[in-house]
C-alpha cells in the first residue's frame, strides 16, 4: 500500500517535472514583457493538485528542482545570439529586431512606418546595450551621385536622431552615407527605388 | 520682369568682381588650318611607327579643332609641291631616325612657298614614341593658337572593373587605362590638383568615408582629417593649398574648406538645407555648389569666403555636378529635363544656358584643359561609361568599355 502510494507520489513528482519541463519552453518563447514571465501565482496554481493525493500518510513532496530554477533565474529573456557579426545582422534582420527606415523620393523626413521601424529597433537596442550600430543612408538612382551622398547623410542622421530620442546613447551609433553607390535592388523601377531609399541599420560589434 | 532686372543687377556686379577679359581669345579667332601629313621618312619598319606614332599623331591633329587633315595625292615628296597638290596650308614633313637606343623625330611645317614655319626635334626610346607624337601635336596647336594642345592631358575616373570601385587614369583619347588605387573597398570622386601632381578622392572603408590625397611623385597616401562626416566631392583650390568638400555635422551637409595638411577647417555654408558638390572657379575667387534650399537641387555661386550667394540655375528640376570652364565664363552641370539627365552649359554672366548631351542619361561633366571638350558619364550604351564630346555636343566617343565607369575629372593642364 505504502509502496503503491510511493509510486503514486513518485508518479506525481515525475508528472510535476514533466509539467514543469513543458512550461519552460512555453515561457521562453514568450518574449515581451520580460519581467512577469513566470508569475508566482502560476506555481501555486499547480500545487492545489497536491492535497487530493496527500490525504494519505505520505506527504513527502519535493519541489521539482527544474521548476524552482526557472522561477529564480531570468533565463527566459536571454537569447542565443550569434557571435559572428554578419550572422548576427542576418538574425537581427530576419527576426525584425532591427528594422530599416524607408523614405519618400528626395526626402529625409520619417514617415509613420519609418518611425515604427525605428521604434522597434530602439526597443531591441535598449535590451541589447552591448551592441554598437552603424546607420547607412541610401538613395535611389534617380538623383545625381554627389547630391545623393549628401541626401543619404541626412537620411542616416534622421534615423539616428529618432533612435537617440528614444533613449539610445548617441555614442553607440555612427552614420555613413553611401548615396546611390550600394543599391539593395539593382532594378530600375519604382519597386526597386523604394527599396533603395533607406536608412539601413547594421550592428558593428560590441 | 522683376527677375530680369535682378539678373541684370547680378550680371553687372559679377562682371565687376571676376574681371572677365573682354578680348577674343586666339583659340576662338583661329580658323581651321589644312595640313597634309604624309607618313614619316624612316628606315624603321612601318609597323614600328604606325601604331605608336603616326596613328596617335593624326588622331590628335584631327581632333584638335585647329587642323583639318588634307587627303594626300600619291607619289609627291613632302615639300611645297605636296602642299599645293593637296590644297593644304602646310605639309608636316616627318623623319624618324634610329640613333643607338633612341629614335629621333624631326618635324617641319612647310608652306606652299617652301618656307619652313615650324621645326622641332624630339628624342626618346621607342617606348616613348606615342608621347613624342602627343608632344608634337601639342606644339603644333600652340604654334597656331598660342595655347598648348590637350594631347598629354589625362582623365581620372572611378571604375569597378576590378570588382571594386577604384581610381583609374587614362590618356585623353581613352588609351593607356590603368588602375592607381587598390583599396578593394569603395574609392570614388577623384579630383586633380592644379599642378597635375596630386589627386584627392573619397574612400569608403570600415563604415566611414574619408578624403585621401595621392601624389604621383611618391610620399604615399595622405589622409585628410577633417573631424566632420561625409568628406565627399573634394576639390583642390587652383590658388592655394585649400580643399573644398562636402562635410556634415549631425546630418547637415554643408560646403567646407580644409587645408591639405588637415588644418584650418572652415564652414562656408550654414543653411539647414542640403549643400553639395563644390567647385572652384579657375581664378579661385568663387565656388559653385548645389543646394536644395529652394526645394529642388539647384546650382549656386558664392565668393570663396562663403559670402554673396547667387542662384545660377533656374531651368531643370534637378541640377548638380557644376564645373567651371577653364576661361571661367561658363559652368557645365548635370540637369534633369523631362526625367532624363543632360549636360547643360550656362554662361556665368548672362545665366543663359543650353543643353549639349544626346542619348541616354548623362551626368558629371568635366572640361578639357583647353575648354573644347567635355568628358561625362552616360548610360547610352547600356552600363555607365565615360564619353567625350565637343562643347557643342558633336563628335561623341566612348572612352571606357570594361565594367562600369564614372565621375571623370580631366587634368587641369596638358603637362
Amino acid at each position: 500500500m505504502i509502496e503503491t502510494m510511493n509510486k503514486v507520489v513518485k508518479g506525481f513528482c515525475v508528472g510535476l517535472i514533466v509539467i514543469a519541463a513543458a512550461l519552460v519552453p512555453a515561457c521562453r518563447s514568450k518574449k515581451a514583457p520580460p519581467a512577469p514571465k513566470v508569475a508566482p501565482t502560476e506555481t501555486t496554481a499547480s500545487v492545489p493538485n497536491v492535497p487530493t493525493v496527500a490525504t494519505t500518510t505520505e506527504t513527502r513532496v519535493t519541489n521539482p528542482p527544474d521548476f524552482v530554477q526557472t522561477q529564480t533565474t531570468p533565463q527566459v529573456t536571454v537569447e542565443q545570439l550569434p557571435t559572428d557579426v554578419e550572422e548576427l545582422n542576418r538574425v537581427a534582420e530576419q527576426r525584425g529586431y532591427l528594422q530599416d527606415a524607408f523614405y519618400a523620393y528626395d526626402e529625409s523626413t520619417l514617415t509613420p512606418d519609418a518611425q515604427a521601424a525605428l521604434t522597434a529597433s530602439a526597443t531591441w537596442l535598449k535590451q541589447n546595450s552591448q551592441y554598437n550600430m552603424l546607420i547607412e543612408g541610401h538613395c535611389d538612382e534617380r538623383g545625381t551621385e554627389q547630391y545623393n551622398l549628401a541626401l543619404g547623410d541626412r537620411r542616416a542622421n534622421s534615423a539616428k536622431e529618432y533612435i537617440v530620442a528614444l533613449g539610445i546613447d548617441a555614442n553607440r551609433i555612427r552614420t555613413v552615407s553611401y548615396g546611390e553607390e550600394r543599391p539593395f535592388d539593382p532594378g530600375h523601377d519604382e519597386a526597386a527605388w523604394a527599396k533603395n531609399r533607406r536608412a539601413h541599420l547594421v550592428i558593428v560589434g560590441k | 520682369m522683376k527677375r530680369l532686372a535682378l539678373l541684370a543687377l547680378f550680371a553687372t556686379s559679377l562682371h565687376a568682381q571676376t574681371q572677365i577679359r573682354p578680348e577674343i581669345t586666339k583659340q576662338q579667332a583661329a580658323t581651321i588650318v589644312r595640313i597634309a601629313v604624309p607618313r614619316p621618312e624612316t628606315t624603321l619598319p612601318l609597323d614600328a611607327i604606325e601604331a605608336p606614332f603616326f596613328g596617335p599623331l593624326t588622331r590628335d591633329l584631327a581632333a584638335s579643332g585647329v587642323f583639318a587633315i588634307a587627303p594626300i595625292p600619291p607619289n609627291i615628296p613632302p615639300n611645297a609641291d605636296l602642299a599645293k597638290a593637296a590644297g593644304a596650308d602646310f605639309v608636316l614633313a616627318l623623319r624618324i631616325t634610329p640613333d643607338a637606343q633612341d629614335d629621333i623625330v624631326e618635324a617641319r611645317l612647310v608652306d606652299p612657298t617652301g618656307a619652313t614655319q615650324f621645326g622641332r626635334r624630339y628624342r626618346g626610346t621607342p617606348a616613348a614614341l606615342s608621347r613624342m607624337a602627343h608632344m608634337l601635336a601639342n606644339d603644333l596647336v600652340r604654334e597656331m593658337t598660342g595655347k598648348t594642345g590637350i594631347f598629354l592631358s589625362q582623365i581620372a575616373f572611378a571604375s569597378n572593373r576590378s570588382g571594386y570601385y577604384e581610381i583609374w587614369l587614362m590618356d585623353w583619347d581613352g588609351s593607356n587605362q590603368r588602375q592607381i588605387t587598390n583599396h578593394r573597398a569603395l574609392a570614388i570622386l577623384p579630383s586633380w590638383s592644379p599642378d597635375n601632381d596630386r589627386m584627392v578622392y573619397t574612400l569608403f572603408s570600415g563604415g566611414r568615408s574619408e578624403m585621401y590625397i595621392i601624389n604621383r611623385r611618391g610620399g604615399g597616401r595622405i589622409h585628410v582629417q577633417t573631424g566632420v562626416g561625409l568628406n565627399v566631392s573634394a576639390t583642390f583650390s587652383p590658388m592655394s593649398n585649400d580643399i573644398a568638400f562636402v562635410g556634415s555635422i549631425a546630418g547637415n551637409p554643408d560646403i567646407y574648406v580644409v587645408r591639405d595638411d588637415s588644418t584650418n577647417l572652415r564652414r562656408l555654408t550654414t543653411s539647414y538645407s542640403i549643400e553639395s558638390t563644390p567647385e572652384w572657379s579657375p581664378n579661385g575667387r568663387q565656388i559653385s555648389f548645389t543646394s536644395g534650399r529652394s526645394g529642388t537641387p539647384q546650382i549656386y555661386l558664392m565668393d570663396a569666403e562663403g559670402t554673396n550667394v547667387q542662384r545660377l540655375s533656374f531651368e531643370g528640376e534637378w541640377n548638380d555636378d557644376a564645373t567651371w570652364s577653364p576661361s571661367g565664363e561658363e559652368v557645365a552641370y548635370t540637369s534633369r529635363v523631362n526625367g532624363r539627365f543632360q549636360i547643360r552649359i550656362a554662361n556665368v554672366i548672362t545665366r543663359q544656358s543650353r543643353i549639349i548631351a544626346g542619348e541616354g542619361s548623362n551626368e558629371q561633366p568635366a572640361w578639357s584643359p583647353d575648354g573644347r571638350w567635355i568628358a561625362f558619364q552616360s548610360n547610352r550604351s547600356g552600363r555607365c561609361q565615360i564619353f567625350r564630346m565637343r562643347t557643342d555636343g558633336t563628335d561623341p566617343s566612348q572612352l571606357t568599355f570594361a565594367g562600369e565607369n564614372k565621375e571623370p575629372d580631366w587634368s587641369k593642364k596638358s603637362e
